[in-house]
């Protein structure tokens, strides 16, 4: 086993989208994303993690993070080794996120971490391959990337690269969407709506009055966002192994009201719900217009195409934060011998006895007398 | 629209070569889709100032070419009689405030008619068009908290080409974007791809008509390259590769005509009509320009704020 490397990858335009104007949505700023990374750091060095590559950017990230690296240096507090993934042109694209997905890939990385909205976790799953990715939010319309504190996932990540909780029950590899249109292909993984407006624009869809057909891998009765309209009438879980597709019409009989986007709570009509079989392909019906994947138009397409959209198995492999953080409790790796002074400058801890390089450290500890958990796991 | 302002711009880039036009010159090519994007979305009652960079917001916004080129070569014709030049050119029976030197100059004349308009209950709306330079400076910081406050109808274009002068933004500018300094007046702000006119023809929509109707003010972002330098005779030593990118691959005259073609909204022969007519007229503007007289000693006396 190599060394226990965990990517994280932020976007630094995730949070900026027109939905700021037309709903409620909230501005997520840089500078807590730059800390959210900081508060991950804390939870890899606890749990063991030795290396960290981080994607760069040009919007302060990265910059924040360095910078508060060196001075954690001068305090001669440590966090693991974080190697920054520099050198390569910054096109302020989604681009550079498939950029330094790739790299992290490429270097060994164990967990990917993605911080974004469902855009971002769309871009990095598309890159991801074979290792395990946790989406964390930082978007607007998160059906897909999980609200959660960044020290519990990065303790959750640090846990799984480590090797500590086998992947095994904890990661779990999701569905996906592939809508083709010509020779071109996106894919989704929550869902894929027809929208009738002619162009990308903006990319957002707010207004499901544009919106005539949606396919969902999942349709989560809390969701928010498109998926929602179909969450409430025929809620599909993400471990099922079907979807759901309907017409989108306002003269439908099915009325549903749907959280469509912050702050937009809308009554949309609804038609011909039907389960969608994995592999088989089903037709869009509109002769034009735009596909929106994940809430976001990307593809346009146009008389002649008929796009179809399928959906697959073959998703990323997802880390459950809850359940590997239920099986860190269940194994105990967490727990410390009496009398260990834990803080994040010491030693990497041995967990589980898969990483004890350091083994026996904690044991000649003098005058230990209680059980504690790290009491900086928190400290941002 | 957004031909006739590349076309305007690229004309007076190379006549401006020739020595022929007086002072100062910046251009606002590759940036056409911001101005008419936005300015496509405003009628009679609305005002628009301007930067430096003008020209592009002056067509979009209605002023006369063949007046803006006059008044560029400093003739008596010119939208302000030849006295005001490249970056004072202002109409405002147009609703054009003007063209403005003053880096950041822009933000407080929009908040005064913007609080007109609603005082007057006119429906108006207000946009002002600022660099990433003048993103920083206290007018336009000021003028955002007023508008905030008094929930005026006032649009704030931040056009950010990623240099002010010849400084990176990201050298400039402490947050990585403009827009999410909008959190922080209480506004929304929004970042948009600014060759992109669908993109920014949506936002300014969105925002245009929420300041009618008393939503209060937005700030959107536009982020793209300026073509030329800062100034004509910019060698542009601080940057390399991103404009040919950009002309390239980005341009949003390019990416506007594949795209109505492929939609069936408009055929190539209409667009390519549209271009020989701006040909024509940009022709007939530099024409006429060339042609018309200078300001007379006698002008020396007129259009100021005292009487002699």
């Amino acid at each position: 086993m190599g060394d226990a490397v965990v990517g994280v990858v932020a976007n630094p335009l995730s949070g900026r989208d027109i939905r700021r104007l037309v709903t409620q949505a909230s501005v997520f700023p840089t500078a807590e994303k730059a800390n959210m990374i900081q508060r991950m750091l804390t939870a890899f060095d606890a749990v063991g993690v030795h290396r960290v590559l981080l994607s760069t950017d040009l919007g302060g990230i990265s910059a924040s993070v360095f910078r508060a690296i060196e001075r954690r240096r001068r305090q001669d507090v440590r966090w693991p080794e974080v190697e920054f993934l520099d050198g390569q042109p910054i096109r302020q694209t989604a681009q550079d996120t498939v950029d330094a997905v790739r790299r992290m890939v490429t270097a060994g990385a164990r967990v990917i971490i993605c911080l974004g909205g469902d855009g971002t976790a769309r871009v990095t799953a598309s890159a991801v391959g074979e290792v395990p990715m946790l989406a964390l939010s930082t978007g607007t319309n998160n059906a897909f990337p999980a609200v959660m504190e960044a020290t519990i996932a990065g303790l959750a990540a640090g846990l799984v690269a480590t090797g500590a909780v086998p992947a095994d029950g904890v990661v779990t590899r999701v569905k996906l969407l592939e809508v083709r249109a010509g020779d071109r292909a996106e894919t989704a993984l929550i869902d894929v709506a027809v929208s009738t407006q002619r162009h990308v624009g903006t990319r957002a869809v707010w207004d499901p009055a544009t919106v005539t057909q949606l396919f969902c891998a999942f349709a989560e009765p809390d969701a928010i966002g498109l998926s929602s309209i179909l969450g409430q009438l025929s809620p599909v879980a993400r471990h099922e192994p079907h979807g759901v597709t309907a017409r989108i019409a306002p003269e439908a009989p099915a009325r549903v009201l749907a959280p469509i986007a912050p702050g937009l709570v809308m009554p949309v009509g609804v038609r011909d719900i039907e389960l969608m079989s994995p592999q088989s392909a089903y037709p869009v019906d509109a002769r034009a217009g735009v596909i929106a994947v994940d809430g976001e138009r990307e593809l346009t397409f146009e008389a002649g195409e008929r796009p179809t959209v399928r959906l697959r198995a073959d998703g990323p492999r997802c880390v459950d934060v809850s359940a590997v953080l239920t099986a860190s409790a269940r194994l105990g790796l967490l727990r410390r011998p009496p009398g260990v002074r834990p803080t994040t400058s010491c030693t990497h801890r041995p967990l589980g006895g898969t990483h004890d390089r350091h083994g026996g450290a904690e044991s000649s500890d003098p005058g230990a007398t209680a059980e504690r958990l790290p009491d900086d796991a928190g400290d941002p | 629209m957004m031909r006739a302002i590349r076309d305007f711009e690229e004309r007076v880039h190379a006549e401006f070569a020739t020595g022929e036009i007086p002072g100062f010159v910046h251009l606002y090519a590759g940036e056409e889709a911001s101005a008419v994007g936005v300015c496509s979305n405003l009628d009679d009652r609305d005002t628009i100032a301007s930067t430096h960079r003008g020209h592009g917001h002056c067509i979009a916004k209605g002023v006369d070419v063949g007046e803006m080129m006059a008044e560029i070569y400093g003739r008596k014709t010119g939208s302000c009689h030849g006295k005001g030049g490249s970056m004072h050119i202002a109409d405002l029976s147009k609703g054009m405030l003007g063209a403005n030197g003053i880096v950041g100059g822009g933000p407080p004349l929009i908040c005064g008619t913007a609080l007109a308009a609603k005082i007057k209950g006119t429906g108006g709306v207000s946009v002002v068009f600022f660099g990433d330079g003048a993103s920083n400076q206290g007018t336009t910081l000021e003028s955002m908290n007023l508008a905030s406050v008094w929930n005026l109808p006032a649009i704030f274009v931040a056009e950010n080409n990623g240099y002010a002068e010849t400084t990176s933004s990201t050298w400039s500018v402490a947050s990585d974007n403009i827009a999410d300094r909008a959190a922080g007046f209480g506004m929304p702000g929004v970042v948009i791809d600014g060759f992109d006119f669908f993109a920014v023809h949506e936002a300014a929509s969105e925002a245009i008509a929420r300041a009618r109707q008393g939503g209060g003010p937005t700030l959107l972002e536009m982020k793209f390259t300026r073509y030329f330098g800062h100034f004509e005779g910019d060698q542009q030593t601080y940057r390399a590769g991103e404009v040919d990118h950009a002309r390239a691959e980005l341009d949003c005259l390019k990416r506007f005509a594949a795209r109505v073609t492929e939609t069936g909204e408009l055929t190539r022969s209409d667009l390519d009509a549209v271009d020989a007519e701006v040909a024509t007229m940009i022709d007939q503007a530099v024409a006429e320009a060339k042609a018309a007289p200078p300001p007379a000693e006698a002008d020396l006396l007129t259009d100021v704020y005292v009487r002699y």
